[in-house]
């Protein structure tokens, strides 16, 4: 295993971080809660962030904190769908379709939620779900998860989430494709 | 920038480096002292920093005249107040976004071209799994068309055209695929190679057949021969066609004139043509010779006006002069001869 500086992997990777943190923001704009402070790039840790507003509001929270993780990975899927093809399958050296690759990968690897979003959603949702809150109910499981597999980030959970969405997402579109 | 005085040792300075305890204002070092003081009292010797509401807490712009307005607790300045409430997206980052839609509109369009090929590929995959080879063919030649350097693509399209009789569809992707070397030889290459050399015997013996055949009065062997070959290349039609043909040869050969009669009109009735028309003519005319009964001189004739109506390209009708002025003779003379002994009879000064 080889260690590479989190600032080189974030500046390889800088379209991902960008619009996680538009995420964010748009998410932060559309509940109409106050932004204190934006980063959408840094050569730091963390590579961007919103300073927003907190709220009590579980299914605006939820948004917030969970919006770039669905908008990065609905990206990441469009993106290395219109590339998978070429690259993985019929091994056709198009470079624009490798560019294409390389942002959907970049940009599915910033879908993780940060650690604080993570777990303040964790402290929130179980007692939501209790109170019947059916965003909570539903998304428990997937908070769970995401909360478990945050702590993988070490060991690059989050470059295998981009890579895995990048290759299965597609993989699945084009399966089902065939079958109908 | 509001001052402060510190009520224990008159220091002054700015507001926001103050805390106030029990409701006087005291700098740093006095609010230390003065809390220990009022904890050994049993006072309350909790204390809070001061803030000073006419500096933003955001942008650091104070004002002289009057507060700002609190948000959050927090002393924000006019515009800072304004921005936290609406946050404006900046604008690179608007145009940002919108490049990243037109990349996703090119990566799409850009797309378009593999997806056809692609979806082909996954069809003609699931069709070669069911075994229906004739139905995944064209689908796997597409996929090839765009990516002959797909050894998935490739290696299914091969084994889909060796399983059809295919082999020079299979010769052509295969070899079109940097020269025929595959990186991973994995199973399904194994399977392809497999089928290619069981292929490729085949055409060895059925041409070893053709050259006997080529001879002359070995047509019974290269029947054998070309049997041999069917039967061990069974998916290629051709083989099995051409090893009837040389069944036929050899009937002539040993005069079983009803054999030849009988596989010439089923080769006339599976493949319709000037060539067969000719062939079951032929045979008649031997039937005639031996019989005399008209009736087979009859459709003999009637077999020969097909093949010429059928004979509409140049090389064909080279090939129906020859053979009819042989099945003419025969029926004129009823006297069965075969090719070479006809053509020392009448065209040794002609050709041959």
């Amino acid at each position: 295993m080889f260690f590479i500086p989190g600032p080189v992997i974030a500046a390889l990777t800088f379209p991902g971080v960008i619009i996680h943190e538009f995420g964010h923001l748009f998410f932060c704009k559309l509940f109409k809660l106050k932004v204190y402070d934006v980063c959408f790039f840094r050569f730091g840790n963390p590579a961007g962030y919103v300073v927003h507003e907190t709220t009590d509001n579980f299914t605006q929270f939820w948004f917030v904190s969970m919006g770039p993780f669905f908008a990065n990975t609905i990206l990441c899927v469009l993106f290395c769908t219109a590339a998978f093809l070429p690259v993985w399958v019929l091994k056709v050296e198009d470079l624009l379709a490798y560019f294409f690759y390389w942002l959907g990968i970049s940009i599915g690897m910033h879908a993780f939620p940060s650690t604080g979003d993570l777990s303040n959603l964790w402290s929130m949702a179980p007692e939501r779900a209790k109170h019947g809150n059916m965003l909570a109910i539903v998304s428990v499981p997937l908070i769970g998860l995401l909360y478990i597999l945050n702590f993988g980030r070490i060991l690059w959970a989050d470059l295998g989430y981009g890579i895995g969405v990048g290759i299965l997402g597609p993989l699945a579109i084009f399966r089902a494709l065939a079958r109908a | 920038m509001r001052q402060g005085v510190c009520c224990q040792c008159g220091m002054s300075a700015s507001i926001r480096s103050f805390y106030l305890l029990n409701g006087k204002m005291y700098c740093e070092p006095c609010v230390w002292k003065a809390s220990r003081d009022a904890q050994t009292k049993g006072e309350p010797s909790e204390y809070v920093s001061l803030t000073d509401n006419s500096v933003c807490v955001r942008c650091g712009a104070s004002s002289d005249a009057t507060d700002f307005q609190l948000v959050g607790n927090q002393p924000l300045c006019s515009p800072c107040s304004q921005l936290i409430q609406d946050w404006p997206y900046p604008t690179w980052l608007k145009a940002g976004l919108a490049f990243v839609l037109i990349l996703l509109v090119v990566a799409l369009i850009n797309g378009r071209k593999y997806f056809h090929a692609g979806r082909s590929l996954y069809v003609g995959e699931r069709l070669v799994d069911e075994g229906h080879y004739e139905q995944a063919l064209p689908y796997l030649e597409e996929t090839v068309r765009v990516a002959p350097e797909s050894d998935k693509a490739v290696l299914l399209a091969g084994r889909a055209a060796l399983m059809t009789g295919r082999v020079d569809i299979a010769d052509k992707v295969l070899h079109g695929h940097s020269g025929g070397h595959f990186e991973d030889p994995g199973d399904d290459f194994r399977t392809v190679e497999a089928l290619w050399e069981k292929a490729n015997r085949a055409f060895a013996k059925a041409d070893e057949a053709s050259k006997l055949g080529q001879q002359g009065g070995h047509d019974a062997d290269a029947a054998r021969l070309m049997h041999e070959a069917a039967a061990m290349y069974p998916q290629a039609a051709n083989l099995a066609i051409a090893a009837e043909m040389y069944d036929e040869g050899a009937a002539f050969e040993r005069k079983d004139y009803d054999a030849f009669l009988s596989i010439a009109q089923k080769q006339w009735r599976l493949f319709p043509g000037p060539e067969t028309a000719g062939v079951v003519a032929s045979a008649l005319a031997c039937k005639y010779a031996i019989t005399g009964d008209e009736q087979y001189k009859k459709q003999s004739e009637e077999m020969l006006l097909e093949a010429e109506r059928g004979s509409q390209q140049p090389e064909q009708k080279k090939r129906f002069e020859e053979y009819a002025e042989r099945i003419r003779y025969r029926l004129a003379s009823r006297a069965i001869i075969d090719k070479p002994e006809y053509d020392k009879k009448f065209r040794s000064q002609k050709s041959q």
